[in-house]
């Protein structure tokens, strides 16, 4: 997918009127079989796009790369990381094409942000010889915010999450 | 060791196939493994380095760039030639097996030779106060994740084969790139004391090199270290 917005993610420090210290933007399963790409992460950006300015001003919290494997070049099943049969006595190293987790500081920008929930836009871009673009390469399982408590704040205990399928 | 034959075992194109293609692909990313595997690769190409000049050591691209610059590729790979002859560190051919299963997969490579596109990807390089926060980070899981993500953002920004893991391994700054990332492990470990990988992956064989994550912890017994500073002066 080229973008993903997702629904209103409570902070949950903020509805518990908890203080915290940093933010972390999660986000689990992500893809990494196709092209290289980078994910742009924005905060109550619902519009954003590849056009959008990466500044805090513009909602703009962080990014991360996907450095991918380029497609499979292998015969059937061979990116398949459920086409492995494993057990206590294989010793290989993990499967290649197991999705990653990807892990985005968001604590600028989610302090820039009012409210005790947030919108969090996903904006896949790949570089082109005519500059970045627009990518469709992205994809992932489900998104986290999470936010952690400094020294003599309260650490709240839910953590919630919106998934990419929804 | 570009001029050697690709089916030699000691060969550019060999090592630069182990990262990418011809398959298998053998490069770990995403795991705590990324660190200590490719210490080892740069350990045996070091080595395949030192078997044709026992003098020569692989230099590192420091990409940590300073806030208001973008950043650019050092001359030493970014120029075309040198003197009257043409600079092997520019660039370098793909092995045709590369590119044979490349195109096979339905992704060929930019080209037979290796080509870059720096500052295609709209960003810049690692600010130096990034890389100066990333080596105080403490949890050295977080300081693993950290660090990948940002060698990826190197990748892309340096773009053509660069950005793409089955050709990567053949564009010569590849290596400086991730002697780079190797160094950062090492200054790391200076500062925290510590090695770095949980002692639960220590026995692990980083295949298909001989040697386990714990032979990759400590450099000085690899026979290297990445020096702080340098002064030198001809002597007539």
């Amino acid at each position: 997918m080229e973008r993903f917005v997702s629904d209103p993610l409570v902070v949950p420090a903020a509805e518990k009127g908890y203080e915290w210290s940093s933010a972390e933007l999660l986000i689990y399963g992500v893809d990494h079989s196709g092209p290289s790409y980078e994910v742009r992460v924005f905060i109550d950006t619902p519009d954003a796009d590849v056009q959008t300015p990466l500044t805090v001003e513009a909602g703009y919290a962080g990014c991360f790369t996907v450095f991918g494997h380029g497609g499979c070049f292998g015969d059937d099943d061979h990116c398949d990381p459920n086409a492995r049969y494993s057990d206590d006595y294989d010793v290989r190293l993990p499967h290649q094409s197991v999705p990653q987790t990807k892990v985005v500081s968001v604590t600028e920008a989610l302090l820039e942000a009012e409210g005790d929930a947030v919108q969090v836009t996903l904006v896949a871009v790949e570089p082109t010889d005519d500059g970045p673009r627009a990518s469709d390469a992205f994809k992932a399982d489900e998104v986290r915010l999470v936010t952690y408590a400094g020294a003599g704040d309260v650490d709240p205990q839910e953590e919630p999450g919106a998934s990419l399928d929804s | 060791m570009m001029r050697r034959r690709d089916a030699d075992e000691r060969s550019y194109a060999r090592f630069a196939g182990l990262h990418g293609l011809p398959l298998p692909v053998e490069c770990q990313h995403g795991t705590p493994l990324f660190l200590p595997w490719h210490r080892a690769f740069l350990f045996f190409f070091e080595r395949a380095m030192r078997d044709r000049v026992p003098t020569a050591t692989l230099a590192w691209w420091n990409w940590a760039t300073p806030d208001e610059q973008r950043g650019t590729v050092p001359r030493l790979f970014g120029d075309q030639s040198v003197g009257s002859a043409s600079n092997p560190l520019f660039s370098a051919p793909v092995s045709q097996r590369a590119l044979q299963q490349g195109e096979a997969g339905g992704q060929p490579a930019p080209g037979p030779s290796t080509v870059r596109r720096p500052g295609n990807s709209g960003r810049r390089l690692p600010r130096a106060s990034e890389v100066r926060d990333l080596v105080e980070t403490r949890d050295f899981r977080t300081f693993n994740a950290r660090l990948e993500e940002m060698h990826g953002q190197v990748h892309m920004w340096s773009g053509g084969h660069m950005q793409l893991i089955p050709f990567s391994g053949f564009d010569p700054i590849f290596w400086a790139h991730h002697s780079m990332v190797d160094r950062l492990w090492r200054l790391w470990q200076i500062r925290h004391n510590a090695p770095g990988p949980p002692r639960e992956l220590w026995d692990q064989a980083l295949p298909p090199f001989p040697m386990t994550v714990a032979q990759t912890l400590d450099v000085t017994l690899l026979g290297y270290d990445y020096a702080s500073s340098t002064a030198s002066q001809p002597v007539a």
